[in-house]
């Protein structure tokens, strides 16, 4: 006896498939829908997390940074670094350093004529912040620092508004050289910048790195030094070449460390699409598990034909598995372009000023940009093409177990 | 002839440059004149907001421009609070916690006491002399007296946020009123003196008012109750030894 050929096979499963087109196309919309969800959802996600990550890593540029050993506990003037040494400088022109500087970063006061904030303040070389990621479209007004000696000052928009000062006025910045005695200076504001996160501008106000450093008399000792890669995602050979090179004292650490709690989203979320992907697939398995057995029990009588005429109980369960396969593969077909189509209008990013405050609590500004990741894409795909066919195992294998002669005489 | 000549001279050269200095010697000479070499006040300030008002008695020491200390002698439940300055440097002492702390920058801003007065007015006072430009700007008199008005500028890097402050001080270096304006030229508060009495051999702005522009109704003023100048200070009472335990 020989098994029929998988092209007459799939003829037969296509027919079949098409003889109550309706349910057929009901369950197609079912899946198309599901998968639809599954992608839709996880790019939303995906749009959310990225953009808390690129919002946490512009925060702090530098994919590693070097500090004193201590500076993350007690960010003060007394846990401050040498400048980098000639052995730390060689490794700093290693290929996979896109950039790096060296910045003073100490709390502070501001004060104008009308309030008084807590801030961080940034001694900052201009050159090498601009080379690590600071984005000079971002001033909106007056200047970005001109250079480590300027004496300006470049404040975020939101700070600005709550001293209730200008550009161009001059405000006090206040904090403490390595003795404790109070440093104070005035400042002229000549530069005002905007964030993504309203937070990031009331935190962080910008000067001439030198002109801090006399300020807090702390000679030329740095608080930190940042160096960016190329991929934020791959940063551990970075790691490994500044950590050899790195002063001893000093701790050098990956962003993913810096900003353990984003590092640690990133994850939960690989995990979550997965979660989400399964349980939208859980209830999709119902309807085609009952679709399957309905068409089963339809055609007992034709089954037992079939069987009679000498097709081997295998070939039966192929053709059901192929049935299920050919509407899995329409209803992925329809998802996928229905799941395509729907992000792609929203590229510009969907507006959420409504609930801009939530979602500023955690770390993501007014604005979702769905991410269509290809690894989401095939992992919904993966995920219904599988579960589906082992789901369908049940049905056709009850298909394939019927006794013709029971079969053909069932009513 | 020759001295006559030189003392034309002289006068002319007093007069082409009398308008800076004169300015800032008015204003050295006002809190000089404020100060003392070394002073010994009783002093009562009264914290006014529009639902309550609340009255402390404090003595305090100074010497020289940069070394004072308060502390709260009346009412029981705050007496035993001091304050020391030395220079820009602050330290506050309570008994209930029998501890001394030193305020940090970042308090500075924060109101002193509960007054109008914050960290920075009480530590600063005399960066006033060297931290600005003083320009004479007007003169009137009333009541027999001369009253000079200085325009003050705060130099550029000057730890200052004010855009310019006025200060208005009699001919017998009295200081009576000091305005704080901000750099769009508005003025945000002011100190006035209320009262001038005879005290310790010199006249003596007795009550003095602070308050904000913008909040009439909320001012803390400055009632001198008895002031002695000049007097012999024991080296020791500028000490954080003593803010904790005071020998006087």
């Amino acid at each position: 006896m020989k098994s029929l050929p998988v092209s007459a096979m799939l003829r037969l499963a296509w027919r079949n498939l098409w003889r109550n087109y309706r349910r057929t196309v009901v369950m197609l919309l079912a899946i198309a829908v599901g998968v639809w969800a599954m992608i839709f959802m996880s790019a939303l996600m995906r749009g959310m997390v990225d953009e808390m990550v690129t919002n946490g890593i512009d925060s702090l540029p530098g994919y590693v940074q070097i500090h004193q050993l201590g500076f993350r506990d007690d960010p003060s003037i007394n846990n401050s670094l040498q400048p980098p040494g000639p052995e730390l400088l060689g490794a700093l022109e290693n290929p996979l350093v896109a950039g790096w500087t060296s910045r003073v970063r100490v709390p502070a006061m501001i004060s104008s004529e009308r309030d008084n904030r807590g801030v961080t303040l940034l001694g900052v070389d201009p050159a090498g912040e601009i080379a690590v990621g600071f984005d000079l479209d971002n001033i909106v007004a007056g200047r970005f620092i001109g250079s480590p000696q300027d004496k300006g000052l470049v404040v975020g928009r939101k700070l600005l508004e709550r001293l209730e000062t200008h550009l161009g006025k001059r405000v006090v910045v206040m904090s403490q050289d390595p003795d404790n005695n109070i440093a104070d200076r005035g400042f002229r504001i000549v530069g005002v910048y905007k964030a993504s996160l309203e937070g990031q501008e009331e935190n962080f106000v910008y000067s001439g790195r030198s002109h801090v450093q006399s300020l807090l008399k702390m000679g030329r000792q740095v608080s930190e030094i940042a160096i960016t890669g190329h991929d934020y995602r791959a940063v551990d050979e970075l790691l490994e070449i500044i950590r050899a090179a790195s002063p001893p004292g000093s701790e050098v650490l990956p962003w993913m460390e810096l900003e353990s709690y984003l590092y640690g989203m990133m994850g939960m979320m690989d995990g979550f699409i997965l979660v989400w992907t399964i349980v939208v697939f859980l209830a999709l398995s119902f309807g085609l598990i009952n679709t399957l057995m309905m068409a089963v029990f339809e055609r007992v009588r034709e089954i037992g034909l079939m069987q009679a005429l000498g097709m081997k109980p295998s070939s039966i369960l192929y053709l059901i598995l192929m049935e299920s396969l050919l509407l899995l593969l329409l209803g992925l077909l329809a998802g996928n372009i229905l799941a395509i189509a729907s992000i792609l209008p929203l590229r510009e990013g969907i507006d959420l000023s409504g609930v801009a405050r939530g979602m500023e609590m955690f770390g993501a500004g007014s604005t979702l940009y769905p991410v269509l990741d290809l690894h989401d894409l095939a992992t919904a795909n993966t995920v219904v093409i599988v579960l589906g066919l082992v789901t369908s195992l049940l049905p056709a294998w009850h298909a394939s177990r019927y006794s013709p002669v029971e079969a053909i005489t069932k009513i | 002839m020759q001295s006559l000549i030189l003392i034309l001279l002289s006068l002319v050269t007093a007069s082409s440059c009398a308008g800076e200095i004169n300015a800032r010697q008015l204003v050295k000479d006002a809190m000089n004149h404020w100060r003392g070499r070394t002073s010994s006040t009783v002093i009562t300030m009264t914290i006014h907001r529009p639902d309550w008002e609340r009255s402390m008695t404090l003595q305090a020491w100074s010497k020289g421009a940069k070394l004072s200390l308060v502390r709260v002698i009346e009412p029981k439940k705050d007496a035993g609070n001091g304050t020391l300055l030395n220079d820009n440097n602050m330290w506050t002492y309570s008994p209930k916690i029998n501890r001394i702390i030193k305020v940090p920058s970042s308090m500075m801003q924060q109101n002193w006491m509960g007054s109008d007065f914050s960290n920075k007015d009480i530590a600063k006072s005399t960066d006033l002399i060297d931290q600005y430009e003083h320009k004479l700007t007007g003169q009137r008199e009333s009541q027999g007296h001369i009253f000079y008005t200085v325009t003050s500028i705060p130099h550029e890097e000057a730890p200052v946020v004010w855009g310019k402050e006025v200060i208005t001080i009699r001919d017998d270096f009295v200081l009576m009123e000091q305005q704080f304006w901000d750099q769009d030229n508005v003025l945000v508060k002011s100190m006035k003196t209320l009262k001038v009495e005879e005290m310790g051999g010199r006249a003596v702005a007795s009550v003095m008012r602070m308050g904000k522009l913008e909040t009439p109704d909320e001012w803390t003023e400055i009632a001198t109750r008895s002031i002695e100048f000049d007097l012999e200070l024991p080296a020791n009472i500028f000490t954080l030894s003593n803010l904790r335990n005071p020998r006087r």
